[in-house]
């Protein structure tokens, strides 16, 4: 049993303490594509843990004293008849608590890619008749005042733009949010969304669930933003920011927590640099031993 | 596909113009007269429109007439409720460059933004 209860109260740790340290961590707005992936990690490890964690309680610790090679039996990943005798632990029943900690989330992000999908098919009909697709702008043009720019990432990718944006924002600039647009359908961003999503639909109210969908949507406009930064000054992307937002009616102030877009406009304008080579790779060896932590609990002899 | 795109578009337009029900032949006829196409491809654009729920139709005689279910500015409303509103669900369907703000939040950038260029400028 007790390595069920190291790894529950390391599934603890890594859900419910990490997030705060790392969501309050400042390197990370100086280095958002490594941040994002260590968020995954994260994610990753705590799936993991408790599925490790339920498989032991399952198994009462039975095949623990014969480290992975017990383990990988147990899973039937190991011929049985390299194993000791007395492990059937063929028994469906203990694997499956395990087996859906680890098949929920990909349940989950499977249907979130599915709405996904849905949600844009609808908007795209509507575009179809409604926007101009413009060769100047490699972009969809729609018929309105407020200034908006977006895009539908996945399959059918569109960057749209509204007249008001076209009217509010300099050449310059609007060249600066469409390579932003455009970084995020390269990098997938929809994707990552979905991940961050499926996570919280199987952990609800678990703290790094939360923080992790709030904190990777915040990273994956960083790094947009960055794309964008490669051809355009970081004044000229600021500017746009706030003259688009600017052109919205507000939304009724509601919450503590301020908008992403004030965030980033202060991290635009007060750049910093990104943080050493050393301490990037620090980090993620680091993300790395946080994630292999749990196989040696549950592998390693020394805590049978 | 995209002449079909294309082709819902010039439809849906003539059809928000006349303001009135009309046949795809009525189309066809329009159409026409910039353009030679054929009368089967203005019916199947029509029907994809109806299947999208963008057209609703009604059988007269042996025509079916078509008519926009909604005008072209409730349309252009939906579309940015989508992309305006506060809750795009499911995440990552539709990636804003800002989202909306509150009237004290864009406050605040003017005054970053016009912080930062007296600071570029001495």
């Amino acid at each position: 049993m007790t390595a069920a209860l190291a790894l529950a109260g390391y599934a603890l740790l890594v859900g419910a303490v990490a997030p705060y340290a790392l969501a309050r961590a400042r390197w990370a707005h100086r280095a958002p594509r490594l941040a994002v992936l260590v968020w995954y990690g994260l994610m990753a490890t705590f799936t993991v843990t408790v599925a490790l964690a339920l498989y032991h309680v399952a198994l009462r610790e039975e095949h623990v004293h014969d480290g992975l090679v017990g383990l990988l039996t147990a899973c039937g990943l190991f011929p049985v008849a390299f194993g000791p005798a007395s492990h059937t632990a063929a028994d469906p029943a203990a694997l499956l608590p395990p087996a859906l900690v680890v098949l929920l989330p990909a349940g989950w992000f499977l249907r979130t890619v599915w709405r996904t999908r849905r949600a844009q098919r609808r908007h795209l009909d509507l575009l179809a008749v409604l926007g101009r697709p413009s060769s100047e702008y490699d972009a969809v043009i729609v018929d309105h005042d407020t200034p908006a720019v977006y895009c539908l990432p996945g399959r059918s990718r569109r960057v749209v733009v509204t007249r008001g944006a076209i009217r509010a924002l300099s050449r310059e600039q609007l060249q600066a949010v469409l390579a932003h647009e455009r970084a995020h359908i390269a990098g997938r961003h929809h994707l990552c969304h979905a991940v961050a999503e499926a996570f919280e639909r199987t952990f609800p109210r678990l703290p790094l669930a939360r923080h992790a969908r709030e904190q990777t949507a915040l990273l994956l406009e960083m790094t947009a933003d960055d794309r964008a930064l490669r051809h355009h000054s970081r004044e000229t992307l600021a500017a746009a920011m706030y003259e688009v937002a600017a052109g919205q009616t507000p939304r009724a102030a509601f919450g503590a927590g301020g908008s992403s877009a004030a965030v980033r406009l202060c991290r635009l304008l007060t750049p910093e640099a990104e943080p050493h080579r050393a301490t990037r790779l620090g980090i993620a060896a680091g993300s790395l031993g946080v994630m292999l932590l749990p196989l040696l609990i549950a592998c390693g002899p020394v805590m049978g | 596909m995209r002449p079909l795109g294309e082709l819902e578009a010039e439809i849906m337009n003539r059809l928000w113009t006349w303001g009135r029900p009309a046949t795809a032949r009525d189309v066809l006829v329009d159409l026409g007269r910039t353009r030679s196409i054929a009368y089967s491809t203005v019916k199947t654009v029509a029907e994809i429109l109806h299947r999208k729920g963008l057209l609703r139709r009604e059988k007269q005689g042996r025509a079916w007439l078509y008519e926009p279910t909604c005008t072209r500015q409730q349309y252009t409303a939906s579309l940015m409720q989508d992309a305006l509103g506060d809750n795009p669900d499911p995440a990552g369907a539709l990636l804003s460059f800002v989202e909306r703000m509150s009237a004290d939040e864009v406050e605040a950038l003017r005054s970053a933004l016009r912080a930062a260029k007296r600071r570029s400028g001495t």
